[in-house]
């Protein structure tokens, strides 16, 4: 009796593990709750969306990396570390900028890391389109094409970025992925191959007018090739391609390329998309992500201390710069001597104290377009108040920017109040813009073409300025805020002067658009400019007592250290470093 | 199909089949008898049990039992905590008494281990049981706070936040993610944070393989395992403990920061020695600064003499439609910040508990009110708890059971070591700036020139209202059954159902230099459901009265859900805290949602073996099947064996009168960890929020199109990590009983370590899975030393050491490398192979540079400069470049010790216990604030102004003060902020008085004690913040970034009633 209850236990309890354990095994399946997998997206509507997701790092925010360091608008890399601005703000904060801005950078600072991952991150973004729509099905051939051209147009782009900065990088395809286990790709081979062929996969297979205003089309494939070929200094090639752009090309929307008449309309939000912008990020607010759609990478850049967005005050203007806008009788650029004295400016005075701005020294209007100062109107928020707007005068300058900020009449509107700063806005980084692909021009006429043409396409810039007077700063009562002239050249003499006049008038018409730096590189002037910048700025910069640009090896900035560590040694240091 | 309800379903039948065809009553003897004290008192709820079966019995209120015996062979075993367990052959007697004495020893305590009970004696795993006793000693919310010190191999770093969550690490730091212990509470995995303290029967830490592995793939942490009070048979009793008493913050310039003048000083001697101007928008432009008498009219700073009747008429800090206009008197003196934000805060507790039952049916029932306020203001500690703990015995071999508890609890809180909580602002905050303006507005940075700060007071007041609410219920049912003499099947299902509910109102500001635009709101809420069915069977027999077995095996499945929501909006018409809903913000409208789930299912099974209480064997199994992994790597069994050896049984021992009992232990087995892999892990995913995947494509500047990233790539073949634990240690007790010692010394192989794969950053910016690359080696030391002494009848007194001792070398990680503990001027940690987990990182101060030669002739340095640092040249190139970075400290103690004294005299009792850190090194960041004058505008140290370098004062290690900042200043983590972090402390001090049981009889009162204490009486320490007890997570720890000190003086009065 005993012994059969107990052996109905055992067989009981044994048979019940055991059911306990069949079903266990659907009871260990768990696949996570709130996400996509690969088969749910290949397809079209898939496959876009992760084309939206490749363009949304266009700003460099979003993804891996940072905010303000991996900016799309390079206001660190292409501004800072020029002769456009000083890093700004205070001595301590964002100290890993100060490196940058005196060319003693080590490969640990935070900043590039951040830079690289956002950059290959964003590069990664546009290998997952081709790779799905691999898989796809329901997808016609000629959104296909559309589709690689966009992916690739972006990839290209992504990579460029990338390419001025460190030069030597690694080309990351649709083929790497982690399964493969081949993303330890090296550096040692020539980025602009594989850039090329992107731009020209992107060239055969994009439309000239896209659905949405965003969209590369082909004609900024066709002006981002320019630029490629600007970098690797095939002015001829460059030259027949932007001839194309200058006569044809048109925005996604079939508006034929043309400055805007107001030079300023390339930097307000109410504005953008215009004729001019060939293309932008596209920034958005209030649109349920928390300011995070806005332009966060230049969050810090505004006036401190109750001026506009309130934050951080960080990428102000030089001394240097503002220097550059002064003309002669003839409305024009003094090329050589522009530096030799220092434009008015209210360092040292305190906003209590009474100051009285420059208003009969020639200046290019561009001047208040691009650098805010004491006693002239700062957009719709009334009169620069000069020291009280600037976070730290002794540290960092008089000056403040201007093109990123938005006008108070926007505010809340144009602008995102859900973080810290109101700084947050809708502004559009604009990579590619009308008058960039004219100076191009410019510059290729000069190297390879006719002196003539290179007048004419520099005074086509020149002329936007000079023919809307109306669109200059203006003081309370209507008249110019400062003595603006602006002239058009009649002749460059020579193929050097035309060169110098060129290069000047991109500095003046594209100064604080984040491209100072790599133009510096490209033109092979950096070591000289700089260090001469440097000299001139010392008395005034504490900062940059022990700062020298070191040729051969400060042009590019330095891999990543820890993405070297990752590699295991696959990626190579940059010389010098 | 089978789902998850026909699981529940099935493991139900096999409960109810074990019940039916399983109770079974034998032919017996029936046997009864007392239990009484050496006094003659009748012992209620005494144990007695016939040895090698489940037959049972407890003692009623009057000591009385009666039970069955099988035969005049038997033993029966007497047990009840705090007295020595007898036992007795029944031998032809049908009727016992038995007289039982208090204990002096441990050895035959009954403690929980995993799944079942054992007697301390025959343990052969790595157990520290702490003393709950003086555990509750401790005035803290959590019971996790009080095991600080008080088990050997547990380190509990805590900060002073009331409701705070603690790092507690058993034998260190073994792995770079989840390092908490796994916490069983009756039995169901729970947690420590909201347990009332009183409720606590016993709590026993498991460290070994030995002891853990029966937990698995959730052990390698190792296990607490908690048990909380059940009733005793006997009349019912009511008790009620309380205390009530104040908390001090520290007093002084806990700082060292300077005041308005010194602010103004230091500003002026920075801008000379930069070479720059002296202006400042406060202090005038003169060669000595000026303090002004308002710092703030309408915007402008720096004014000398009275504000205009017209300008006080334009004050408005309400309407910001018409521009804030504020007027700012200057606090010349200067505002003591700390003290503004830390103030006296009230403690109180009170926990009534009713307990009792008959032989046949127990219950307790306790509630609990806890209030613990901050010393700084707007954070406290509500909670209101309830628990419910019943057992009945429905026939003699069939128990059910269950503990149910329930709290809720208010707790909002700030974030806790940042640079932006109301800690950091008081030393981010000038003295000059008044706590509010001339009209009792907010007062702040919009004064020009005094940096970012926030006003501490001002955050604080605001987010009086805003709430952390949490509510949990946990607890489980049981049922047991004895059958076949020398079987017990039980089952058990339990859970908890855990609650979280929380809102933040934030202000528009426009005090500050950097103000919120807009005010705004956020409200989120979720909850956690766990549950885990655990059956078991146990059988234990005494073979020939010397072979004792017991084998024990059990399935359980445990799921864990989760689901979360909140939103926030903007643009608040008022402020008013009526109106703060998310439907009546007016923009900016977000909302989120999340959602979990993971899986366990385990089969275990243990075996213990002693012969003749001499020779212990044991050996557990256990499988697990965890939903974390991919099915080709989903099952783990984890195996340990261990022995012991009671050597004092042995003849060779018996003459050595003064070791009373010794027992050498080894054991070896295998752990695993799942809590550092994603249940998402296995799978690739796309997912992307508006933020990192949307864009306006179209253009609209205020909409944005939905987008999608990769964002996760799984790995299939990631399994769990192994720990390999390996454990030699030695119980003994000694000199007539008077001391404990228990050492032990073990050896953790963590193999197949689960990290995040590192690859560089070309493979994308999907998050990459957890793989099992890595291993870590952790050796350590866990001792305890007790002493009990009784000097003469009225004078007894208990001595108790724990020590704790562990060291961990990374042995391999991917990538060799990772960083840590960032701040703004980079990563202070670096996790390498061959180096301490959290080793400090970077450049190593040599010295100041004197002069101009000493910076020529000493390795080239960016920056360099007389006055800054001079960074020691490792490498010896003779260039400062990345490669001269080295380890310069070690935040792990070299050791940790936990001191306590008892002393009894009459009727009064004297306890106290020390706790201390010893050997370890920690980063006061604070110092990047305090010391460089441009390390934000803040207030800054004395030491800047006064021991700072000068040609005229070079015999110092504070560098220049000035306006510059770089790579030899305040850029890049260096030994500057290193400080020996090391302490110890006095950590409680009680003197307690019994009111003499006669004169409380007539009240119908059976005891009342009282006492006094005083917590956080001392502290010594080298260390110049507020506290070296800094936590942090595992990668990054002891590092100083404005820290809720754990050190505040406590003062309590406190009272135990017993009716």
């Amino acid at each position: 009796m005993k012994q059969s209850k107990f052996r109905i236990l055992l067989i009981g309890a044994t048979a019940s593990m055991l059911m306990f354990y069949a079903c266990s095994k659907n009871f260990l399946d768990k696949a996570p709750i709130g996400s996509l997998d690969q088969n749910t997206l290949s397809n079209k509507a898939g496959v876009e969306g992760v084309l939206i997701g490749a363009y949304s790092m266009l700003d460099g925010y979003g993804g891996a990396g940072g905010g303000w360091q991996s900016a799309g608008s390079n206001w660190v890399y292409g501004g800072v570390a020029s002769d456009d601005a000083y890093k700004g703000s205070d001595a301590g904060d964002q100290a890993d900028i100060v490196p940058i801005e005196t060319y003693s950078s080590t490969a640990s600072n935070g900043y590039f890391n951040q830079k690289w991952q956002a950059v290959y991150d964003a590069v990664q973004r546009c290998n997952d389109v081709l790779r799905l729509m691999g898989a796809a099905t329901d997808i016609s051939d000629a959104d296909k094409k559309r589709i690689i051209g966009e992916a690739k147009f972006l990839r290209a782009h992504y990579h460029m970025d990338a390419k001025k900065i460190w030069n030597n990088i690694p080309y990351v395809d649709e083929t790497i992925t982690y399964a493969a286990g081949n993303y330890n790709v090296p550096n040692d081979k020539d980025a602009w191959v594989g850039i090329n062929a992107d731009l020209d996969a992107a060239i055969a297979n994009l439309p000239a007018t896209q659905s949405s205003v965003g969209r590369a089309n082909v004609w900024a494939a066709k002006s981002l090739k320019v630029k490629a070929l600007m970098f690797q200094k095939n002015f001829a090639a460059a030259l027949t391609l932007a001839k194309d752009v200058i006569a044809n090309g048109v925005t996604t929307k079939g508006t034929k390329y043309a400055l805007t008449a107001n030079m300023f309309d390339n930097f307000n939000a109410a504005t953008k998309n215009s004729s001019e912008a060939i293309f932008s990020t596209q920034q958005s607010v209030n649109d349920n992500s928390n300011g995070s759609n806005g332009g966060w990478g230049d969050v810090l850049n505004f006036p401190y201390n109750g001026g506009p967005g309130g934050c951080c005050g960080f990428y102000q203007p030089s001394i240097s710069l503002a220097n550059s806008y002064k003309v002669d009788a003839n409305g024009l650029p003094l090329l050589d001597t522009w530096n030799a004295t220092d434009f008015k400016n209210d360092q040292g005075i305190a906003s209590g104290t009474a100051f009285t701005p420059d208003v009969t020294t020639p200046v290019d209007p561009r001047l208040d377009f691009t650098i805010g100062r004491r006693g002239i109107p700062y957009l719709d928020w009334g009169l620069h108040p000069g020291n009280d707007w600037i976070r730290d005068q002794n540290y960092s300058g008089p000056y403040a920017p201007i093109k990123h900020v938005y006008y108070k009449s926007q505010a809340g509107a144009l602008t995102d109040n859900s973080f810290w700063t109101g700084g947050v806005t809708a502004n559009n980084y604009t990579f590619i813009r009308f008058a960039d692909v004219l100076l191009w021009a410019a510059e290729c006429e000069v190297e390879v073409g006719s002196l003539a043409n290179a007048v004419t396409l520099v005074n086509q810039v020149r002329n936007r300025v000079k023919s809307n007077p109306s669109t200059w700063v203006k003081q309370a009562g209507g008249a110019n805020a400062a003595n603006y002239q602006v002239g058009l050249y009649a002749t460059f003499p020579d193929q050097n002067y035309g060169r110098k006049a060129v290069r000047f008038e991109r500095k003046l018409e594209l100064a604080f658009e984040g491209h100072r730096f790599f133009d510096l590189v490209r033109y092979g002037t950096a070591a000289d400019e700089l260090n001469a910048y440097i000299a001139k700025e010392k008395a005034k910069r504490t900062f940059f007592a022990s700062a020298t640009f070191t040729k051969g090896k400060s042009e590019y900035f330095p891999i990543p250290q820890s993405q070297i560590d990752l590699s295991k040694g696959t990626l190579k240091q940059n010389p010098g470093y | 199909m089978p789902t998850k309800n026909n699981l529940l379903a099935r493991s139900a039948l096999l409960a109810l089949f074990l019940a039916f065809f399983c109770f079974n009553a034998f032919a017996q003897k029936p046997v009864t008898g007392k239990v009484t004290t050496k006094a003659n008192q009748p012992i209620a709820g005494a144990t007695v049990e016939v040895k090698g079966s489940n037959t049972v019995a407890i003692t009623n209120g009057e000591g009385v039992f009666s039970i069955n015996a099988p035969s005049d062979k038997s033993i029966l075993v007497f047990t009840v905590v705090g007295y020595e367990t007898v036992e007795q052959t029944v031998g032809g007697k049908n009727s016992f008494n038995v007289t039982l004495s208090e204990t002096t020893t441990q050895l035959n305590e009954i403690l929980v281990t995993g799944y079942s009970a054992q007697r301390k004696k025959d343990i052969t795993g790595s157990v520290s049981v702490v003393n709950v006793k003086d555990l509750k000693a401790i005035p803290a919310g959590s019971p996790e706070q009080m095991l600080q010190g008080r088990a050997s191999g547990l380190n509990v770093i805590t900060n002073g936040q009331p409701g705070t969550g603690s790092n507690i690490r058993i034998r260190g730091i073994t792995n770079f993610g989840n390092v908490d212990p796994l916490v069983i509470v009756d039995g169901v995995q729970g947690s420590l944070t909201n347990l009332n303290a009183t409720d606590i029967e016993s709590i026993q830490v498991l460290k070994d393989a030995g002891a853990a592995s029966i937990y698995g793939v959730r052990g390698s942490n190792g296990v607490i395992v908690v048990t909380t009070k059940r009733g005793r048979s006997g009349k019912a009793q009511i008790t009620y403990d309380s205390y009530i008493g104040t908390q001090r913050p520290p007093s002084g310039n806990v700082f060292n920061l300077l005041d308005t003048k010194g602010m103004a000083d230091l500003t002026w001697l920075a801008f000379k020695n930069s070479g720059q101007a002296t202006i400042h928008p406060q202090y005038g432009s003169g060669s000595n600064p000026v303090i002004p008498d308002y710092i703030n009219n309408g915007g402008n700073g720096g004014i000398v003499g009275s504000i205009s009747a017209a300008d006080l008429a334009k004050y408005n800090t309400s309407d910001f439609s018409k521009g804030i206009y504020q007027i700012v008197a200057a606090n010349k003196t200067g505002t003591d910040w700390f003290h503004e934000i830390f103030k006296p805060a009230g403690i109180q507790s009170h926990t009534i508990t009713a307990s009792g039952g008959n032989e046949k049916n127990t219950y307790l029932f306790s509630l609990n009110y806890f209030n613990q306020e901050g010393t700084a203001i707007g954070t406290y500690l509500k909670r209101y708890s309830a628990r419910v703990n019943t057992t009945f015995n429905i026939k003699n071999n069939i128990r059910i059971g269950e503990n149910l508890y329930i709290f809720n609890r208010d707790n909002p809180r700030f974030n806790n070591q940042d640079e932006g909580n109301p800690i950091s602002m008081t030393y981010r905050q000038q003295p000059i700036i008044p706590v509010r303006d001339i009209n009792g507005g907010w007062a702040g940075t919009a004064a020009k020139g005094l940096g970012n700060a926030t006003n501490p007071v001002a955050s604080q007041v605001r987010g009086m209202d805003n709430k952390g609410n949490s509510w949990d219920i946990q607890g489980n049912a049981f049922a047991e059954i004895d059958f076949a003499k020398h079987f017990t099947a039980r089952s058990a299902f339990g859970g908890t159902m855990s609650n979280f509910y929380y809102y933040n109102y934030g202000f528009r500001t426009y005090e500050n230099a950097e103000n919120n635009g807009s005010n705004s709101f956020s409200e989120n809420a979720g909850y956690n459901r766990s549950w885990t069915f655990t059956n078991t069977l146990k059988y234990s027999n005494v073979f020939a009265e010397k072979h004792a077995v017991t084998a024990l095996v059990g399935v359980e499945a445990q799921e864990n859900y989760g689901r979360g929501v909140g939103g926030g909006s903007l643009g608040y018409f008022t402020d008013n805290v009526n109106f703060r809903t998310l439907s009546t913000g007016s923009s900016g409208f977000t909302n989120y949602s999340y959602a979990y789930i993971n899986s366990l299912y385990s089969l275990f099974g243990k075996v213990d073996y002693a012969y003749n209480d001499k020779y212990l064997f044991s050996a557990t199994v256990r499988r697990d099947g965890s939903s974390r992994f991919g099915p080709d790597k989903r099952y783990g069994i984890f195996p340990s064996f261990a022995a012991g050896w009671r050597i004092s049984r042995e003849d060779f021992m018996k003459d050595i009168s003064w070791i009373n009992d010794l027992k050498l232990r080894g054991s070896w087995g295998k752990l695993g960890n799942q809590a550092n892999v994603d249940p998402s892990n296995a799978f690739s995913q796309y997912g992307g929020g508006p933020g990192s995947a949307y864009y306006d494509i179209n253009g609209t500047s205020t909409s944005s199109v939905q987008g999608f990233t990769s964002s996760r790539i799984g790995n299939p073949a990631t399994g769990w990590e192994e720990n390999l634990l390996t454990n030699f240690g030695f119980d003994a007790v000694l000199f007539k009983n008077k001391v404990d010692f228990s050492f032990e010394y073990y050896q953790k192989k963590v193999n197949g370590l689960l990290f995040s794969d590192q690859a560089p950053a070309t493979v994308g910016g999907a998050a990459l899975p957890n793989v099992n690359i890595g291993n870590i080696e952790n050796k350590g030391i866990d001792a305890s030393l007790t002493y009990h002494g009784t000097a003469n009848k009225d004078l007894k007194y208990d001595l108790g050491l724990i020590f704790t001792q562990y060291k961990t070398n990374v042995s391999e990680i991917p990538g060799n490398y990772f960083d840590a503990g960032g701040s703004r001027i980079g990563n202070f940690v670096r996790n390498q192979v061959g180096n301490a987990i959290g080793a400090f990182y970077g450049y190593k101060v040599a010295g100041i540079f004197q002069d101009a030669a000493d910076v020529s002739k000493s390795a080239t340095q960016d920056g360099a400069k007389p006055g800054r640092f001079k960074y020691v040249d490792v490498d010896g190139d003779k260039v400062i470049t990345d490669k001269d970075r080295t380890f310069f400290g070690n935040p792990n103690p070299k050791f940790t010790l936990g001191f306590n004294v008892n002393v009894n005299y009459k009727n009064f009792d004297f306890s106290t216990f020390f706790y201390g850190s010893f050997g370890n090194d920690v980063i006061n960041y604070v110092r990047y604030w305090t010391d460089f004058y441009p390390s934000f505008q803040g207030v800054k140290s004395q030491d800047a102004l006064n021991k700072s370098w000068l040609p005229t004062r070079t015999n110092t290690n504070v560098p220049i003060a000035e306006n510059d900042a770089n790579f030899s200043t305040n850029q890049v983590p260096n030994s500057y902020y290193l400080e020996k972090g090391g302490y110890f402390r006095c950590k409680s001090l009680i003197i307690g008085y019994t009111v003499p049981a006669a004169s409380l009889k007539k009240l119908g009162i059976e005891k009342v004690r009282f006492y006094g204490q005083v917590a956080n009486l001392f502290t010594i320490t080298k260390y110049t913040g507020l506290d070296p007890e800094l936590g942090g997570s595992n990668t990054a720890f002891g590092i100083d970034y404005g820290n809720y000190p754990n050190n505040q003086k406590n003062f309590n009065f406190g009272v135990n009633v017993t009716f």
